[in-house]
């Protein structure tokens, strides 16, 4: 098995899905702001949105710098095409990125299951925290708002980056497209030995 | 990105598109250590001054643009003006607490937001993505394999909104109906999502075995059809930012707006 890097085919089915999130991302800002009735934090639910490319994306493609690659690229999409948000996109990306990518490595990139999905997940809502942390002086909110912003950017994270994002790859596992891209498995191996 | 209407060429395209987001990523950083309301406000009028005067965009559209500017401002400010900390009560009904700290903290995270947003837009508009491509290949190193892939990618864009029709023509021309609530609304993101994923997904490996075959990963000796380099408009983007924002910042210490120097709770 030559596991040296990534390979273009790699890069390249990993940016594509990237871009089919960052259309997503951009047109997600518009719902996000619409279900913002004054600051009880429901826009915080859906928030995970903007961290399905990571963990789709490595559910598809199960190779190391997949995750990371696939939120950056996607931010950057969404900021190529012009985000309301801005540069935050794009930095925000990165992070979110690493966090899940590092939560995969963590398993050794070994594990597919809806459980590694949500951590990942997890860890994205955290990188996103710690910037909203600094950026949205976030300690400056009273205890009881600030628990409720967290709790509900974290569950959103995971029915959504977590959950929503692995069954949306089994459904694709079912077209036979995942084939394509994957590196061999175990059981491949096994199989040419019967 | 702009394809289909016009707009002036400015200095702004000019730039080396590389340094431009460098740039932009200081100034990003650099307003997260800005809590003086002040000089934050008068930062905000620096950026937001370079968009509006420099776009290249017809006033009306720049106007139109910074319509979701307003929404964002918004949405940043409410929560941090309703829920924060503070002492001075101004108005409080139910678990709403509106204090005099807690709004101009608000503001602040307002301003900011359309700080960044005004950064962001500005980029946006006046740089073609592919002179980003191949500045960043040629000034920071980034492998080609993950440029070309990248501008690849960028042209699937209209293939997939024309898939998107596709599908919808075929739903329609069979008499597809979707129910209606969460239920409904779940089974059209399948019918939609699984199709155009797995589409794009299968076109792409198609174009990465022919853009390997081609050698578009090649690293070594490689040439550039775009040559991106530095020119005095790159200095003259710099020198905009240091002197407006020094301006900016003696302007806020010698006539504040509010009596606040720091936004943050002791």
């Amino acid at each position: 098995m030559n596991n040296k890097g990534l390979k273009l085919t790699d890069i390249l089915v990993t940016i594509v899905i990237a871009i089919v999130f960052g259309i997503v991302y951009k047109l997600w800002t518009p719902v996000y702001y619409a279900v913002k009735p004054f600051g009880l934090h429901f826009d915080q639910l859906i928030y995970g949105m903007w961290f399905i490319a990571a963990t789709v994306a490595f559910l598809i493609i199960r190779k190391p710098g997949v995750a990371l690659i696939a939120e950056i690229a996607a931010a950057s999409g969404e900021f190529i095409v012009g985000s309301e948000w801005g540069l935050e996109v794009l930095i925000y990306g990165v992070l979110q990125g690493l966090f899940a990518e590092f939560v995969f490595a963590a398993v050794r990139y070994k594990r597919y299951d809806i459980l590694i999905a949500s951590l990942a997940a997890i860890a994205s809502a955290i990188a996103s925290l710690l910037f909203d942390y600094y950026k949205g002086y976030l300690d400056d909110l009273v205890a009881w708002n600030l628990l409720l912003y967290i709790v509900a950017r974290v569950v959103g994270s995971i029915a959504i980056a977590g959950v929503f994002a692995y069954y949306l790859v089994k459904a694709l596992e079912a077209t036979g497209v995942t084939n394509l891209v994957r590196p061999a498995s175990k059981e491949d191996y096994d199989a040419l030995d019967k | 990105m702009q394809f289909d209407f016009k707009y002036k060429e400015t200095w702004l395209h000019k730039l080396n598109p590389s340094f431009k987001l460098m740039t932009m990523v200081v100034l990003f950083l650099s307003v997260l250590f800005i809590h003086n309301i002040n000089f934050m406000l008068n930062y905000t009028i620096v950026t937001l001054l370079l968009f509006l005067i420099f776009s290249g965009h017809p006033f009306k559209r720049v106007l139109l643009i910074l319509l979701p500017f307003l929404f964002i401002f918004i949405s940043s400010a409410t929560s941090m003006i309703f829920f924060g900390k503070g002492d001075t009560t101004w108005f409080k009904w139910g678990l709403i607490h509106i204090t005099e700290e807690s709004f101009f903290r608000g503001i602040h995270l307002g301003l900011r937001a359309l700080t960044f947003a005004g950064l962001g837009i500005t980029f946006a508009l006046t740089t073609r993505p592919v002179y980003l491509f191949y500045s960043l290949m040629q000034q920071m190193k980034l492998p080609p394999r993950y440029a070309y892939s990248f501008m690849a990618g960028l042209r699937l864009i209209p293939i997939m909104f024309e898939e998107f029709q596709t599908i919808r023509y075929a739903m329609k021309v069979r008499g597809v109906q979707h129910k209606r609530g969460v239920k409904g609304f779940y089974e059209k993101l399948r019918v939609y999502s699984i199709p155009m994923l797995s589409q794009s997904i299968r076109r792409a490996h198609r174009i990465a075995v022919a853009m390997e075959a081609k050698r578009f990963s090649q690293v070594k000796n490689r040439t550039f059809y775009y040559k991106i380099s530095f020119s005095k408009f790159d200095l003259l983007f710099l020198l905009y930012f240091i002197v407006m924002l020094s301006a900016a910042y003696f302007l806020s210490k010698q006539f504040p707006y509010f009596p606040i120097t720091d936004v943050r709770y002791e």
